[in-house]
């Protein structure tokens, strides 16, 4: 079945049916907001919020939609909503010194590879665009056309802009290795 | 070549995306541009990075959140559906019954109305012939009027209030003509079933002094065998002033009620 046909039979009132939804999606929605916020505990919060949404406002869905746009949609704006509400960008309280700190589980942490560490710290220095753009195309390798939907821009501009967004990651990545 | 183009096909070059007459001429900078060589390879770790970055776990929290709300939310959802979204029928249906409901409180009230006009109109119409008899029972001009009043309590009046016993018994025992006496005696007769009626009858038997109504009273005492009454008829039966045909009847009364 696919998502599509699921967040129909949510829309007509099978509620159960969104747990399926949430078994394909969670993870990739927690990831993308774990690196859009660098923040675990927030992004759980607020990816819990984009599922309480999307059976809120199921009535929303337009039917024929696709569903992994809709929901990335819902995604960017609880997160956009949620910086709005506190007044605050990331880059205003992200200490990029310490966002490796914020993503892996303390576990985790030793295990990670000093080239991942400083991949999250050059990815922290970033811009709210750049950042959203890198982790859509290539920690989530999605296509451009499927970021273009979400974004509601044309393919050309999106591939654009993740050149740029890559250009831009490698200059910080390899000043913040020179360190 | 410009430093944007350059650095646009290197990442097509390493994502494996470029036509093939690209691909050559971007190979062939590389041999021969050394800076392009090092843009290249930093891209690559860059890119590398991004892409076999470890995935984040969520916690078992988020899933337990996610599925307590859904549980909630069908609770909610399958409690709001009883009440604001049942099938048209089921509405239709219930459109029908508040209509019979309606129709029939409001047949009852209608009907309870009717029936309060009625009894107003009863009443009224009684407190009219209590009137007329009243004012009959009061006529001292003539003996016929107040025997007619008599009359129409005998008739028309099925439960005498005190105001009406009071009047009744006030003619039989005090009324000058032998006849209202009587007829006010029939009267309250008819009511002898009220207690105060009957109170009134038996005292009256030790008062009247009218052999006509003494005779009429006992024989109604005897009819509602009212054995209150025996040593009253003894007294009468005794007396030496009382009229033989009274003394008999108190007789015969004394042997019927014992």
């Amino acid at each position: 079945m696919t998502d599509e046909m699921i967040m129909e039979a949510v829309k007509r009132g099978e509620l159960q049916q969104a747990s399926v939804l949430f078994e394909r999606y969670n993870k990739r929605i927690f990831n993308f907001l774990a690196r859009m916020t660098m923040d675990r505990d927030l992004a759980e919060d607020l990816t819990q919020n984009v599922f309480l949404r999307i059976i809120k406002y199921r009535s929303s869905y337009k039917e024929g939609a696709r569903f992994q746009s809709w929901i990335y949609q819902v995604a960017r704006n609880i997160f956009s909503d949620h910086y709005q509400a506190h007044k605050n960008r990331i880059a205003d309280f992200v200490d990029v010194e310490k966002v490796s700190d914020y993503m892996p589980d303390p576990e985790e942490s030793e295990m990670l590879d000093e080239r991942e560490k400083l991949l999250h710290k050059s990815l922290a220095r970033l811009g709210e665009e750049q950042r959203e753009l890198l982790i859509l195309t290539r920690f989530q390798q999605m296509k451009y056309e499927e970021v273009a939907l979400i974004m509601d821009t044309t393919v050309a501009n999106i591939k654009v802009k993740v050149h740029r967004a890559i250009v831009k990651l490698r200059e910080h990545y390899f000043e913040l290795e020179k360190i | 070549m410009e430093k944007e183009k350059l650095e646009a096909l290197l990442i097509e070059y390493i994502d494996g995306t470029l036509t093939e007459s690209e691909r050559l001429a971007v190979e062939h900078e590389l041999k021969v541009n050394e800076h392009a060589n090092k843009m290249f390879r930093q891209l690559q770790e860059v890119m590398d990075v991004m892409q076999t970055s470890s995935r984040i776990e969520p916690s078992v929290k988020l899933k337990l959140g996610f599925e307590e709300f859904l549980k909630q939310e069908m609770f909610s959802t399958k409690k709001s559906k009883t009440v604001l979204f049942q099938p048209g029928f089921y509405r239709v249906a219930a459109a029908i019954a508040l209509l019979i409901i309606g129709g029939g409180v409001g047949f009852w009230i209608s009907r309870e109305q009717r029936q309060a006009d009625e009894f107003e109109a009863v009443k009224k119409e009684m407190e009219l012939t209590k009137k007329m008899m009243m004012a009959m029972l009061d006529n001292q001009q003539s003996a016929s009027q107040r025997v007619l009043g008599a009359t129409v309590a005998y008739n028309d009046i099925e439960k005498a209030d005190d105001e009406i016993v009071q009047a009744l018994i006030e003619a039989m025992n005090d009324d000058e003509n032998t006849n209202v006496r009587i007829a006010a005696l029939e009267a309250l007769g008819k009511f002898h079933n009220q207690p105060h009626v009957r109170k009134a009858l038996i005292a009256s038997l030790r008062t009247q002094k009218d052999p006509l109504v003494q005779i009429a009273l006992i024989r109604l005492m005897v009819e509602m065998k009212e054995k209150n009454i025996t040593k009253e008829l003894e007294r009468i039966s005794n007396d030496e002033e009382a009229l033989p045909a009274v003394k008999e009847e108190a007789q015969a009364g004394i042997f019927k009620l014992s």
